[in-house]
């Protein structure tokens, strides 16, 4: 019997071992009365025997061994009966403790499913990611002719899977574009899952040469065919070419590295479907082909990325120009919805701000706990007086704690559970992703409120036991945790409500109304320099004589519409200056509405030019002219300055853009922007078809910028929402506690006060006095709370959309807010204190 | 009290005395103590206080088991039997408890006065 089974079977053990003593007390008083006694006379002398029944059953536990589990047992029955008794005391903190632990729970079960949870594919654990690294140079993808060759050699891969993501594809006649992605043909197999009908990619009968083929991701079938299960074996056209639909993914299929695409496409079909693609022809085409494997049984990565890094050794002889110096071979975990390294600021900031509110949320209970101990000294003295050990009252009062703590993180798990089927709901997150708690959120939710019982429990408690009366310090202390806590969320909830603000009405530095853009894809149809210069010169001829449009320029990246941004950066006296290239046509400028300040714009076909933004220029000479000055001390010369825009991310604050003159290298990769009178929108069918008379095989992708705007702000407000949200969970949590904190100090000195009213002491001196013990740690808090978010605002600073991580607004509207909230909460017990009855409590004692 | 025993126990004797009992028949705890104060000749008396934890400690190492019966007088008490492992062990500890009695006598009955 272990001692689980034996706890278990307490009950029945107690029975036995009554029933076992009591016999054998019957016995001996039988034999007592058989020797000649008078029954009364029989257990008299026995029971003086015997001593006590009870000591001896407690002696038969103890050598049982199981004591200790009995008597925690007790306690928590105890604890339980103790928290009963006041539901108002118990209900506050267990809904403190819930929304603290909750918001952590929250956090970090989002961290868990895109980050530590494997995706719901077949063998999760051996399917990696493989990327080239080398000192200089990092890319996500591959050449398509490098994967053949691991492919064919890599004994440490038992399979080797491939996906590329398309530029958005047109089907059939529909306005909407439809994303779609290429994929190996053993991608479906490797994964598993079987299609939801029809079948999905087959190995044997996908290849270059075989029918055009499409299947269709789960949501897109229900979305656009309205779950039609005909459409298996019909005909569809994606960029005017017709392919067979011959299957549906399952609706929990996981995609690999991304979301899923709306069709998927086999990757040897490339070239059919993105005519005059030289993407697996080409050994020097890497950027967008992604590499998957799966390690063979018994292989780690380490070893794969030895036996990888041999085989790029030998390819370099074959491909010279293709591989790099010191190449290496990165071998990672593949089956993730996200790697660790793309996440790392964000990560620390949610943890900051997760933090803070548990901390909050902790300080509270502290303050809890701690106002209860005044009510509870009687309880504990009477204990300490009929012989209770320190010990033992210490561990009684502590598993009250952790029960707290314990319904605590039962109660946060049901909130974050809802909040976060709310969240996935919302943002469309994949099928497979469920907001279900696995073991890994139940085990650090359960630790949560172990660690938060424990660490804000345990000084309260420890006074409590050695009975101490002043319990000052730790007082203040816990005031001023949380006031500081408190003062640093809300003010980066005011500097990123401020930075939204800030984003949605402040001027970005360049026009966005009414410019189009209008990316013909050429790179990925194989377009060669020369031919794309004519595809370019041709476009922008037609477009200008199109009535409406005033302006037309080319550009490397149209600002607001490429999720990637590029940033270079050159070091000024030591410090590195971050700085967003752009190559872009003569007449740039006039298109996007950027002022010309100094100099010149770029003559058509001119090379060797630059042109800077105002405050790039003024960063790399600050006293001199920097018209005609060489940059970086090579052949380019700045030619002109123009004003400073954000038109690569919203949040750049320092505007140091550089624009480089487009060379015929990257010609195939740029876009055309227009700017229009009137609704830009109405050209679209007119552009269409001009690109359709110039090049029937290209599918320009037209984005108004205005859309990529929208887009930029909506995230922010997404973002400034939460924080919001977070905030006033500080805000709930710290009126709460300080709530508490104050009425426990009046309730403390309820009878002095009450003795200074009756000789006649003004009122609000005596409150004051109360109050005045709060002043220091609040101040101290508050001037924590600035700290901690005057050190955070470096990190900050990317995220905060124009807004310096000082703003003087926001750190002065946070510290009165919170100091009218502290008033308010002390407010409240005074008031109560004003209707004491002073003859009650002067006669109470 | 009227039943002090007579003299002290030393550490674990109890423990190969309850052992010794058991080994002839399954028993319950009255008749294990009565058994040892007849057999000593009234010269041991083992009290409750000291024979119930020692039972329910040898159950617990797996030297005991028990079970429910009823006793010649109908009434249901609990019986303990030895263990196989409760078996060998009576066995090592009589062997060292012979031992150590032989070499207490030894010293014991030496003659007195005389150098080693």
């Amino acid at each position: 019997m272990n001692w689980f089974q034996r706890l278990s079977k307490t009950d029945r053990m107690e029975r036995e071992l009554d029933a076992e003593i009591r016999f054998h007390f019957e016995s001996q008083v039988a034999d007592k009365i058989r020797a000649g006694l008078t029954e009364a006379e029989a257990r008299r002398a026995t029971r003086l025997e015997f001593g006590g029944i009870e000591q001896v059953k407690e002696d038969c536990r103890e050598s049982r061994g199981t004591l200790w589990l009995v008597s925690i047992v007790q306690d928590l029955r105890f604890g339980a009966r103790i928290l009963a008794r006041s539901p108002g005391f118990s209900i506050t903190a267990i809904v403190v403790l819930a929304l603290g632990i909750g918001v952590s729970t929250l956090a970090f079960s989002l961290y868990n499913i895109i980050a530590l949870q494997a995706i719901p594919v077949r063998d999760p654990a051996t399917v990696v990611r493989v990327e080239r690294r080398s000192r200089e140079n990092t890319t996500p993808g591959v050449p398509y002719s490098s994967i053949a060759y691991y492919r064919e050699s890599a004994k440490s891969l038992s399979a080797v899977m491939a996906t590329m993501n398309a530029a958005p594809m047109v089907l059939n006649e529909d306005e909407q574009r439809v994303s779609s992605t290429f994929v190996s043909s053993n991608y479906f197999g490797e994964l598993g899952g079987s299609a939801m009908i029809g079948r999905l990619f087959d190995f044997a009968r996908e290849d270059a040469g075989s029918a055009p083929v499409a299947v269709l991701d789960f949501r897109f079938w229900q979305r656009r065919f309205d779950s039609d299960p005909s459409i298996v074996g019909k005909t569809i056209r994606l960029n005017g070419k017709p392919a067979t639909v011959v299957g549906v993914t399952p609706e929990a299929f996981a995609n690999l590295g991304t979301e899923n695409a709306d069709i998927w496409l086999p990757l040897l079909q490339h070239s059919y479907f993105v005519e005059g693609s030289k993407s697996l022809a080409d050994p020097k085409f890497d950027g967008l082909i992604l590499m998957w494997g799966r390690l063979a049984p018994g292989v780690s990565t380490s070893r794969a990325e030895q036996e990888l890094l041999a085989l790029t050794n030998h390819l370099r002889k074959l491909y010279p120009n293709v591989i790099w110096d010191h190449e290496r071979i990165v071998v990672t975990p593949g089956a993730h919805f996200l790697s660790l390294e793309e996440g790392g600021p964000v990560l620390a900031l949610v943890g900051l701000l997760v933090f803070l509110i548990l901390a909050i949320a902790c300080a509270n209970l502290g303050g809890l706990l701690m106002a209860r101990g005044a009510g509870r000294q009687r309880e504990i003295q009477l204990r300490f007086d009929l012989g209770a050990h320190r010990l033992r009252v210490f561990r009684q009062l502590l598993t009250e704690n952790l029960l707290l703590g314990l319904l605590g993180s039962i109660a946060a798990l049901p909130l974050s559970y809802a909040v976060l089927r709310l969240v996935l709901v919302y943002s469309n997150a994949p099928a497979w992703m469920s907001a279900m708690p696995d073991w890994r959120v139940l085990l650090f939710t359960a630790a949560m409120g172990f660690v938060a019982a424990l660490v804000f429990g345990l000084l309260p408690t420890l006074q409590m036991v050695r009975r101490k009366k002043e319990r000052f310090l730790w007082h203040q202390l816990v005031v001023c945790a949380q006031v500081g806590a408190s003062c640093a969320l809300l003010i980066l909830a005011g500097l990123l409500v401020r930075a939204t603000l800030h984003t949605l009405y402040s001027d970005p530095g360049f026009g966005y109304e009414q410019v189009l853009s209008i990316d013909p894809g050429m790179s990925e149809h194989g377009f060669t320099s020369s031919s794309a210069q004519v595809y370019l010169e041709k476009l922008q001829n037609r477009l200008q004589a199109v009535p409406g449009v005033t302006s037309v320029s080319v550009a490397m990246n149209p600002p607001l519409v490429n999720k990637e941004v590029m940033i270079t950066g050159i070091d000024v006296g030591g410090r590195r200056i971050m700085i967003y290239p752009n190559w872009v046509g003569p007449e740039f400028f006039e298109t996007m509405r950027i002022p010309l300040l100094w100099g010149r714009s770029f003559r058509a076909g001119e090379k060797n030019a630059v042109i800077l933004s105002e405050s790039l220029a003024r960063k790399r000479w600050p006293t001199e002219d920097p018209i005609g000055k060489q940059w970086k001390g090579g052949k380019d010369i700045v030619v002109g300055v123009v004003g400073n825009t954000r038109a690569m991310e919203m949040n750049n604050t320092d505007e140091t853009e550089i624009y480089y003159p487009p060379t015929a290298d990257i010609l195939p990769e740029m876009s055309v922007l227009i700017k229009t009178v009137g609704d830009p929108n109405t050209l679209s069918p007119v552009i269409k078809s001009i690109a359709g008379s110039i090049d029937p095989k290209l599918f320009p992708t037209i984005t108004p910028l205005t859309a990529g705007f929208r887009k930029n702000v909506s995230e922010v407000e997404q973002i400034a929402t939460i924080i919001c949200l977070l905030g006033s969970i500080a805000i709930f949590l710290a009126v709460v506690g300080l709530l508490g904190l104050v009425s426990y100090a009046v309730a403390q000195r309820t009878r002095e006060i009450a003795i200074r009213l009756a000789l006649g002491a003004n009122r609000a001196e005596v409150f004051s006095g109360v109050l005045r013990r709060f002043a220091w740690p609040v101040l101290l808090g508050l001037v924590a709370g600035v700290a901690i978010t005057v050190s955070l605002s470096q990190i900050l600073r990317r995220g905060l959309y124009g807004i310096s991580g000082l703003d003087p607004i926001s750190y002065v509207g946070a510290i009165a807010i919170l100091i009218a909230i502290l008033a308010a909460a002390a407010l409240l017990p005074i008031h109560r204190a004003f209707q004491l009855d002073i003859s009650r409590i002067l006669h109470s004692e | 009290m009227t039943t002090q025993p007579k003299f002290d126990l030393p550490q674990g004797t109890l423990d190969l005395l309850i052992l010794r009992i058991v080994a002839l028949a399954p028993v319950h705890g009255y008749a294990i103590a009565q058994r040892i104060q007849m057999i000593s000749k009234e010269a041991l008396q083992i009290q409750q206080g000291s024979l119930y934890p020692a039972l329910h400690r040898l159950e617990n190492k797996n030297f005991l088991v028990a079970e429910w019966g009823p006793t010649e007088t109908g009434r249901e008490a609990k019986f303990y039997r030895l263990t196989a492992k409760g078996r060998t062990q009576l066995k090592t500890e009589t062997q060292s408890w012979e031992r150590l009695t032989e070499v207490v006598a030894m010293i014991l009955q030496h003659p007195l006065g005389e150098p080693s």
